[in-house]
């Protein structure tokens, strides 16, 4: 190859490299808005999902699982707090697991919701059937514990995607517990220091 | 690039021909066997293999034709690197312009257009047929390869669905996971290779005078 060639391929993928790139620029500038749009008009309705009955969901702070950012609320009804929501993360087995976990005052789980992941789809995606998901209600911080055998007590892996399941019950929603338990002692202690963030 | 419009009408039958090729004799997974990774994992549940099917139709499709089209600006030395960005290109336009304007479909196949980038087979075809060929059969090669790999999955999910959960499209027919293994990736292993014999089996014994040479 003579210097002369070499130039002229250089030029050649420069020039379309950088053509791709506009292009994508441009797509992205135009959808990106529009994406985060909807993703936050999801988010609110997930979190209406979550505590139907509220009248209002106040955020309260971030905190920072796998250090993603992540939110939690308090919900309120007539005044009074009848409970909490709180975002969290699970490590899985290819993706980061999106939760949402709603508790009554007492940290006691009303639901769970998964909102996003990339875990083996037909497989780690089980996550999402209600069977499992529903396992959840009525459970305290004691009893959000994974266990292979069938149990009603603690929460039950789904066969074949333990991974997946553990990153739910014990790194997703057990941390978040863990997380608000702590917080709201601290607050209690410090009569109503918290929301600071 | 209008200018390539089909007239003849034995050209007609040469793009039927490019697209029965696709599905038949130069089936992806069961006669090229390459890009098996994802037919192994997401061949599962019928409905990932179908949406992942219909994923890889259109990306095909879209990169054949891009690639014909700009075919006589791209130096034969640095040929990869740029099918690679006219591959990734396509993804990530499908994959912003699904996530902004159809949020429910994106959701069922959000998860399958991002892992087309490292497809082999779209790779393949890119450098096989539609950097040497006119758009309009560099298109029909497209929609024949991604039919018949719709084809592959599809089937192939079939069987693993069925016998791994006792369920098609995730609608239960038999109470119990008759077969677990068949939705692990061992399963992938094993429906992968009894398809691929099985087709090879008929092509040998009943189709061999029309296979074509390739």
């Amino acid at each position: 190859m003579t210097p002369k060639e070499i130039i002229k391929i250089a030029i050649n993928l420069v020039v379309i490299y950088i053509i791709g790139g506009l292009i994508l620029a441009g797509v992205y500038a135009k959808t990106s808005p529009v994406i985060y749009q909807k993703n936050e008009q999801e988010k609110q309705e997930a979190l209406k999902k979550m505590a139907p009955e509220a009248e209002a969901i106040d955020k309260l702070g971030d905190w920072f699982p796998h250090e993603k950012q992540a939110e939690y609320y308090v919900v309120k009804k007539g005044g009074d707090t009848t409970g909490y929501i709180i975002q969290t993360f699970g490590k899985g087995y290819s993706s980061y697991i999106n939760i949402l976990v709603a508790t009554d005052k007492d940290l006691k789980i009303e639901k769970i919701e998964i909102l996003s992941h990339a875990e083996t789809p037909g497989l780690g995606d089980e996550i999402e059937r209600p069977e499992f998901k529903d396992q959840f209600k009525g459970k305290d911080l004691e009893h959000v514990r994974l266990v292979k055998t069938e149990t009603t007590e603690y929460i039950q892996a789904i066969t074949g995607v333990t991974i997946s399941s553990r990153a739910v019950t014990e790194d997703g929603v057990r941390r978040a517990l863990e997380f608000l338990k702590g917080k709201l002692q601290g607050n209690n202690a410090s009569h109503e220091g918290g929301s600071h963030e | 690039m209008s200018e390539e419009v089909i007239k003849l009408p034995e050209e007609k039958i040469r793009y039927r021909d490019l697209i029965i090729n696709g599905i038949v004799a130069e089936n992806t997974i069961f006669k090229l066997a390459i890009s098996l990774c994802p037919a192994i994992a997401v061949t599962n549940s019928l409905r990932n293999g179908f949406l992942m099917g219909i994923a890889v139709l259109f990306v095909q499709t879209m990169v054949n034709i891009t690639v014909a089209a700009f075919r006589r600006f791209i130096h034969p030395r640095i040929r990869l690197p740029i099918f690679m960005l006219i591959i990734s290109g396509w993804v990530s336009v499908t994959d912003m312009t699904m996530a902004a304007f159809a949020r429910d479909a994106y959701k069922q196949m959000g998860l399958y257009i991002q892992l087309i980038v490292a497809f082999a087979s779209i790779l393949a075809r890119a450098e096989m047929f539609a950097s040497k060929n006119r758009i309009a059969p560099s298109m029909f090669d497209g929609i024949g390869m991604g039919l018949g790999f719709l084809f592959a999955l599809v089937v192939i999910s079939f069987f693993r669905e069925l016998l791994g959960r006792g369920s098609l499209w995730d609608l239960q027919i038999v109470p119990t996971k008759p077969l677990l293994i068949m939705i692990l990736p061992a399963g992938g292993f094993l429906a992968v290779g009894i398809l691929m014999a099985f087709f090879n089996w008929i092509d040998a014994r009943y189709l061999k005078k029309t296979k074509s040479h390739h």
